[in-house]
C-alpha cells in the first residue's frame, strides 16, 4: 500500500460505474494533491455526485481504483472517511437541532471532539451570526443550513475536502466568504474536490478545474502563475457546450 | 463516548423534543399506574368481600342445628379462592372462571359459578391491568416511537452524512436499538416498581416477580428492536409504519384469537360429546343400591357381612345404608375423576398446540408467562377446582361414616346427630398455588422470547450491512 504522506490525497484511476445499465463513469481519471484546489464541472446528470460517492465508498466501482490517502474507501471505508469531510448536494441535517449541536454531535461521531470553541470559530468563519448559532435548523434559509454543512466539513480538520455544490443557495457575499475559507485550506495543505456550477467562483479559487463528460474528464486546465489566472470566457464557452452536450 | 452511545443518546434528545411522542409514552406510563391501582382497589375489594363471605358461610354452617348426616351432605356451600397478590397485574382467565364455587354433597365438579356481582367487576377492571397495557398498547407505542427511527436518515439523507463521518452500519443499528430499548423498559418501569413493590412487601415472592419482570423486559425490547430493525431494512418511515402496523395486527390481535379457535375446532368438539356420553354410560354401569337383584350391590353386601362376621345386615354394628353411601361416593367420584383426567389431557393437548404457535405469536408467550406467574391461569384454577373436589370427598365420606357408625347407636324414628360433630367435619382451606413448582410452564415461553429476540439481533446484522455497505 502506498505511504498515506507520499500518496495523492485523491487518486482515481480508470474508474468505471454504471446504475444498472446506465454507465455514468467511463474510465474516469482524476488526481488531486494535497493543497490543491480542483473544480470539477459537468452538465447535470454527467456523474459529477457519483465520482464523490466512489470516493466516500457508497458505491462499489465495477473497474478501476479509487484512493484516498492511499486508503481503498470500499475496503476500508472506516479509515478513508476519517481521512475526508463532505458537504452533501442537498444538505441535510437534523431539524430538531441548532446548528451548533449539530456540529457536535456529527463531530463526536467522527471522533473528532474539538471542544466548543472549535465548533464557535467554524460557524463564525462561514458567516453564521451569533444568534442562528443557536437555532434550530428548522427555521433556517437554504443557506443558512449550507453554512453550518460547510462549517461541520471545516471543524473535522482532515486532509480531504469532498465539496457538492456548496455555493449553491449562498449569496454573492457568502461566496466571497467561502472562497477565503478554501484559501485557508490550501494553506493548511489540504486537498479540495469542488463540484460546481459556479465558474466565477471557480476560476476565483480553483487551482485546475476539469470538465467531466460522458464518464471522464474531457478536458482540464490548470491555473496560470502569471497574468489571469484562467482565460473565463473560453471556459465559459467550453462549458456550454459540455453542459449542453447529452450525459 | 462510544458512537453507540451517541446515537442512542441523540434518539433520546429527538424524543425528547417531539411533543406527541413525549404526549403519547406519558399517557401510556399514566395508564400502566391508573391500570395497576385500580386492579389493585378492586382485588382488595374483592378480597375483603370473599373474607366477609367466608365467615358468615362458616357461621351458618356451624350454626347447624342437630341432625342427620345425610341432611348435611346436601348442605350445599360456597368454596372461595383467595386471589392471587399478583393476579391485580394480570387477571388473565379470572374475570371468566370467577373465584367462588357452590359445593353440594354429590355434585362432582360443580359448575363454578362467578357471581355476578363480582364477575362485572372483574370484567369492568379486570381488562385494564398493567398486563393487558403492556402486552397491547406498549407496543403500539413502541412502533410509533421507533418506527422512523432509521428509515428517517435514510429519507432525509442525514444517514449518508452519518455514514461520511465513518460510522458502520452496526453501529447505527445498535445505537438505534439501545436508544429505543432503553425506551421501551422505562415504559415497563412503573409496572416493574408495581412487581417489586409487592415483593418487597412479601405480597410475592422475588422469584416470581424477577421472571416476571424479565419477561415483560423482552417483550418489550422485542418490539423496540424489530421496529429499528424494519425501519431500516425500507425506504421510508411509512413503508417501516405499514409494516409494522400489519405486524402489531396479526401477532397481537388476530393470531392470538384464531389460535385458540383453530385448537378447539381441531379436537375438542366432538370428543366433548362423547366423554359426556361415557360418563353417563359409566355412571349407569354402577348400579343401584336399593335393587336387591343388583348383583354389583349385592356382592358388596356378602363382603361386608363377612368383613363382620354377621351373617344379616341388620346385626350390623354399623348403619348399611351408610356404609353404602360411602362406596357408591367412591365409585361415582372415580368416574368423575376419570372423566376429568381425559378432559384435562385433551385441554393438556389442546394447549400444546396453541403453545406450538407461540412461536408466531409472542404474545402467546407472554400472555401464557403472565398469568401463569401472576397465578391467574386455568392451571391455577383447575388447581382450585381439584382442590375444592378433594375437600368435597373429604367432607361427604365424613359425613356418611358418622352416618354409618353414629346412626346405630342413636336409632328411633328421626335419628339425628348432636351439632357439636359439624365442628369436626373438615373446612375447606385453600393452599395456594405455586407457578413456579412446574418449570416448563416458565421455560418454554421464556424460550420462545429468548427465540425471538435472538432471531432479530442476527435479522439487525443483516440489516446493519446493507445500511453500512455500498450503496445500490
Ligand atoms: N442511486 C442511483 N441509482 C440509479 N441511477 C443513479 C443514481 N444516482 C445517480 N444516478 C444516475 O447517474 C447519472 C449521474 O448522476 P449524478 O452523479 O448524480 O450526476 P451529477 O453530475 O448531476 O451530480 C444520472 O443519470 C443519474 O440519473
Ligand atoms: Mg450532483
Amino acid at each position: 500500500m502506498t505511504n498515506i504522506f507520499t500518496a495523492p490525497a485523491i487518486a482515481i484511476d480508470g474508474l468505471h460505474h454504471s446504475y444498472g445499465a446506465n454507465p455514468v463513469l467511463r474510465g474516469l481519471d482524476l488526481t488531486v494533491q494535497r493543497g490543491e484546489i480542483y473544480a470539477l464541472l459537468g452538465g447535470n446528470g454527467a456523474g459529477k455526485s457519483t465520482t464523490l460517492s466512489a470516493l466516500l465508498g457508497f458505491l462499489r466501482p465495477c473497474s478501476g481504483s479509487v484512493r484516498v490517502c492511499g486508503t481503498d474507501p470500499v475496503a476500508d471505508a472506516r479509515a478513508a472517511r476519517s481521512q475526508m469531510a463532505y458537504v452533501p448536494e442537498n444538505v441535510s441535517l437534523y431539524e430538531h437541532l441548532t446548528a451548533r449541536e449539530n456540529i457536535g454531535y456529527f463531530l463526536a461521531l467522527a471522533k473528532a471532539e474539538r471542544g466548543g470553541d472549535a465548533i464557535e470559530a467554524a460557524l463564525s468563519a462561514v458567516g453564521l451570526t451569533q444568534a442562528a448559532k443557536d437555532k434550530r435548523l428548522s427555521g433556517f434559509s437554504k443557506g443558512m443550513r449550507q453554512k453550518v454543512a460547510i462549517a461541520l466539513a471545516l471543524a473535522r480538520d482532515v486532509p480531504v475536502l469532498l465539496l457538492d455544490e456548496p455555493t449553491s443557495g449562498l449569496d454573492p457575499r457568502a461566496v466571497l466568504e467561502f472562497n477565503r475559507l478554501l484559501d485557508a485550506a490550501r494553506e493548511r495543505e489540504v486537498a479540495v474536490l469542488m463540484v460546481t456550477h459556479d465558474l466565477v467562483s471557480a476560476v476565483d479559487i480553483a487551482d485546475r478545474i476539469g470538465f467531466l463528460s460522458e464518464g471522464k474528464i474531457e478536458e482540464e486546465q490548470t491555473a496560470s502563475t502569471a497574468g489571469p489566472r484562467f482565460d473565463l470566457n473560453a471556459l465559459h464557452d467550453r462549458y456550454t457546450l459540455v453542459a449542453g452536450a447529452p450525459a | 463516548m462510544t458512537a453507540v452511545k451517541l446515537i442512542a443518546r441523540e434518539e433520546w434528545r429527538m424524543l425528547a423534543r417531539n411533543r406527541s411522542g413525549l404526549i403519547a409514552t406519558g399517557l401510556l406510563v399514566l395508564l400502566i399506574l391508573v391500570a395497576g391501582f385500580t386492579s389493585l382497589e378492586s382485588r382488595s375489594a374483592i378480597e375483603a368481600d370473599r373474607t366477609r363471605y367466608q365467615a358468615s358461610v362458616d357461621e351458618t354452617f356451624d350454626a347447624q342445628p342437630d341432625r342427620h348426616p345425610h341432611r348435611m351432605v346436601h348442605y350445599g356451600q360456597f368454596l372461595f379462592r383467595p386471589i392471587a397478590p399478583l393476579a391485580f397485574f394480570d387477571a388473565g382467565v379470572n374475570s371468566f372462571t370467577g373465584n367462588t364455587i357452590f359445593l353440594e354433597g354429590h355434585r362432582q365438579n360443580s359448575a363454578n359459578f362467578a357471581e355476578a356481582r363480582q364477575s362485572s367487576l372483574l370484567l369492568r377492571f379486570g381488562q385494564l391491568t398493567p398486563a393487558f397495557i403492556l402486552q397491547t398498547l406498549a407496543p403500539l407505542l413502541l412502533i410509533f416511537l421507533a418506527f422512523a427511527s432509521v428509515a428517517r436518515e435514510k429519507e432525509r439523507a442525514t444517514l449518508k452524512l452519518l455514514l461520511a463521518q465513518g460510522i458502520g452500519g452496526r453501529s447505527l443499528i445498535a445505537g438505534k436499538m439501545l436508544g429505543h430499548g432503553a425506551i421501551a423498559l422505562a415504559v415497563g418501569l412503573p409496572a416493574f416498581a408495581l412487581l417489586l413493590g409487592f415483593a418487597a412487601t412479601g405480597a410475592a415472592d422475588w422469584a416470581t416477580v424477577g421472571v416476571m419482570i424479565i419477561a415483560y423486559a423482552c417483550w418489550l425490547l422485542l418490539w423496540a428492536f424489530a421496529s429499528v430493525i424494519i425501519s431500516a431494512l425500507v425506504a421510508r418511515p411509512r413503508d417501516a409504519l405499514a409494516i409494522l402496523m400489519g405486524l402489531w395486527m396479526i401477532t397481537i390481535i388476530l393470531l392470538p384469537r384464531a389460535l385458540p379457535e383453530a385448537a378447539s375446532a381441531q379436537n375438542q368438539l366432538a370428543t366433548k360429546i362423547e366423554t359426556e356420553i361415557a360418563l353417563h354410560r359409566d355412571l349407569l354401569k354402577i348400579g343401584d343400591s336399593h335393587d336387591p337383584d343388583d348383583p354389583y350391590f349385592n356382592d358388596f353386601r356378602d363382603e361386608v357381612l363377612d368383613r363382620y362376621g354377621v351373617r344379616t345386615v341388620e346385626e350390623l354394628p354399623v348403619q348399611y345404608a351408610g356404609l353404602v353411601a360411602i362406596e357408591g361416593e367412591r365409585l361415582t367420584t372415580q368416574i368423575y375423576a376419570d372423566a376429568a383426567q381425559r378432559q384435562a389431557a385433551r385441554e393438556r393437548e389442546q394447549n400444546a398446540f396453541v403453545h406450538t404457535f407461540s412461536v408466531l405469536s409472542p404474545l402467546i408467550a407472554i400472555r401464557q408467562l403472565s398469568m401463569t406467574l401472576a397465578g391467574s391461569d386455568p392451571a391455577a384454577h383447575q388447581d382450585f377446582l381439584d382442590q375444592s373436589e378433594a375437600f368435597r370427598y373429604e367432607f361427604v365420606q365424613r359425613l356418611n361414616r358418622m352416618q354409618a357408625e353414629l346412626l346405630p347407636e342413636i336409632g328411633g324414628e328421626d335419628p339425628r346427630i348432636s351439632a357439636a360433630y359439624w365442628q369436626e367435619v373438615p373446612r375447606f382451606s385453600y393452599s395456594p398455588f405455586n407457578p413456579l413448582a412446574d418449570r416448563t410452564r416458565i421455560i418454554w415461553p421464556l424460550l420462545v422470547l429468548a427465540g425471538w429476540l435472538a432471531a432479530l439481533c442476527v435479522l439487525a446484522l443483516f440489516a446493519a450491512r446493507r445500511i453500512g455497505g455500498v450503496a445500490r
